[in-house]
């Protein structure tokens, strides 16, 4: 798909004023170049977020390259009424769904194609396994929320902002979620 | 709530972090898909390819042999794998099964969209895993490498090495561990022989699609079938295969200032290709 350039050139963008993304979501629709100045801050927070939802590395992969791609086409789509984080993870969570409704049970593949590493492997023991089992078995939204707190590591204020919900409400809710995982999850300690 | 409670909450979210945790080749992802995103910005007259084009293939084509070749193995005990079969198994195994103090070199040829696409790699098989690959169609390759604690990326538009320091120590794909892990899962089908090209090749067919074929006469991996998302499958010639000594000049293939004396380093930028 060829950029549409004279869309990134749309000005007048309606940045939140505590988006700590203004100046770079600014820049990047001056100089679409910039926009790599936003990939490069949240290339590892997004890979994060698909890798707790999704579990086959080839395809993490090529929903994070997806996400960028999207997020960089549809930059002059972006109006900034909400944070530039919490549109980049809206398009991360509907490219999850989507690459889910087209491939259901994807995420519990094994399908070593080309990709995973040894610490992939190790990652997915039984334990792991459990928990991703766990984790499906949540709400779609729930889920959400996991990835954007234990997957990208985002911290609870920046979570509600993107929820419209108050950091301690974004609390609370993680709370119960975790409450409702440990409460099926072997442990090794017990 | 109890302090075992507490203890197991955080246990929960160690392991949920652990989902995420970042990983041997991140460094090389990022600097593809930033590649990626720098040609949409800056597009060529020819066509561009996309990400998941022998890239992934070439840095990983060793992995994936090792775990096919490990998957059948574990299928000894559930399918009923022959003492043949397992001979082979055996052989295959060995042949993948990266020496230390090595360089392995991995080249994969295939056709998408029409086009010839070439993925090759370099990669140390000991620390500092040092790494140098190629990846695209002929005459529009990215090339990426990392020495252990710096990624770089070169782009020959402007003769210029961009370096970046490495968010990750490399590691290399050590077959054991795969080796390990496949051998408690065990689903892959040993299916015999497939001909390809008028030869014969031994056809393991893989949980999820992933078909790897393997030479007769020496067990190396030949040929790999990768299904694509979009339902159709990649068939990744592997045109090369082979554990290079560490002389000084097999050395230089794991560096891209070697290959390029006179490319300007750039240090100023995280890492990518220039986007004017």
């Amino acid at each position: 798909m060829v950029m549409d350039v004279t869309a990134l050139a749309h000005p007048t963008p309606r940045m939140s004023p505590v988006d700590p993304d203004a100046e770079l979501v600014a820049a990047a629709r001056a100089r679409p170049g910039e926009f790599l100045a936003l990939y490069d801050r949240y290339f590892t927070r997004v890979l994060g977020y698909v890798r707790v939802r999704i579990r086959n590395p080839t395809i993490c992969e090529d929903l994070t390259s997806q996400v960028f791609v999207t997020a960089l086409e549809q930059l002059a789509r972006f109006r900034g009424e909400g944070s530039f984080a919490g549109w980049l993870f809206q398009i991360a969570r509907n490219a999850v769904r989507d690459s889910l409704r087209v491939r259901p049970g994807e995420e519990l593949a094994e399908r070593p194609a080309l990709g995973p590493t040894p610490e992939e492997l190790l990652l997915e023991g039984e334990q792991t396994e459990e928990l991703r089992r766990l984790i499906r078995q949540l709400r779609p939204e729930q889920q959400h929320l996991l990835a954007l707190r234990y997957g990208a590591e985002l911290p609870y204020e920046e979570i509600g902002a993107m929820l419209g919900a108050a950091p301690a409400t974004v609390r609370v809710r993680m709370h119960r979620i975790l409450e409702e995982l440990r409460r099926r999850y072997p442990h090794d300690n017990e | 709530m109890t302090t075992n409670d507490d203890s197991n909450l955080q246990v929960v979210e160690r392991d949920l972090r652990a989902l995420a945790e970042p990983r041997s080749g991140d460094d090389l992802i990022r600097l593809a898909v930033r590649e990626q995103l720098a040609a949409k910005l800056c597009p060529r007259p020819r066509r561009r390819l996309s990400l998941r084009i022998v890239f992934r293939s070439a840095t990983v084509a060793a992995a994936a042999a090792a775990l096919a070749v490990v998957a059948l193995v574990a299928t000894n005990g559930t399918g009923g794998t022959s003492s043949a079969d397992a001979a082979i198994i055996h052989h295959v195994l060995r042949e993948v099964s990266p020496p230390a103090h090595k360089i392995l070199h991995v080249e994969v040829v295939g056709m998408q969209n029409g086009m010839t696409v070439v993925g090759e790699t370099w990669e140390q098989t000991s620390p500092p895993y040092a790494f140098r690959g190629l990846k695209g169609a002929v005459g529009q390759q990215g090339e990426f490498a990392v020495n252990g604690t710096t990624s770089f990326s070169y782009d020959p538009r402007t003769n210029t090495i961009y370096a970046s320091p490495s968010s990750s120590p490399p590691t290399f794909a050590d077959p054991l561990l795969q080796v390990r892990q496949e051998l408690a899962r065990g689903q892959a089908q040993d299916v015999g022989t497939a001909m390809i090209g008028g030869t014969p090749l031994y056809k393991i067919n893989l949980p999820h699609g992933l078909v790897g074929y393997f030479d007769e006469s020496n067990y190396l991996p030949r040929y790999l079938d990768d299904p694509q998302s979009d339902g159709t499958v990649l068939r990744l010639r592997v045109a090369a295969y082979e554990y290079l000594p560490m002389t000084r000049a097999n050395r230089a293939l794991l560096s891209i200032a070697a290959q390029h004396p006179g490319a300007r380093l750039d240090t100023s930028r995280s890492a990518g290709v220039a986007t004017k």
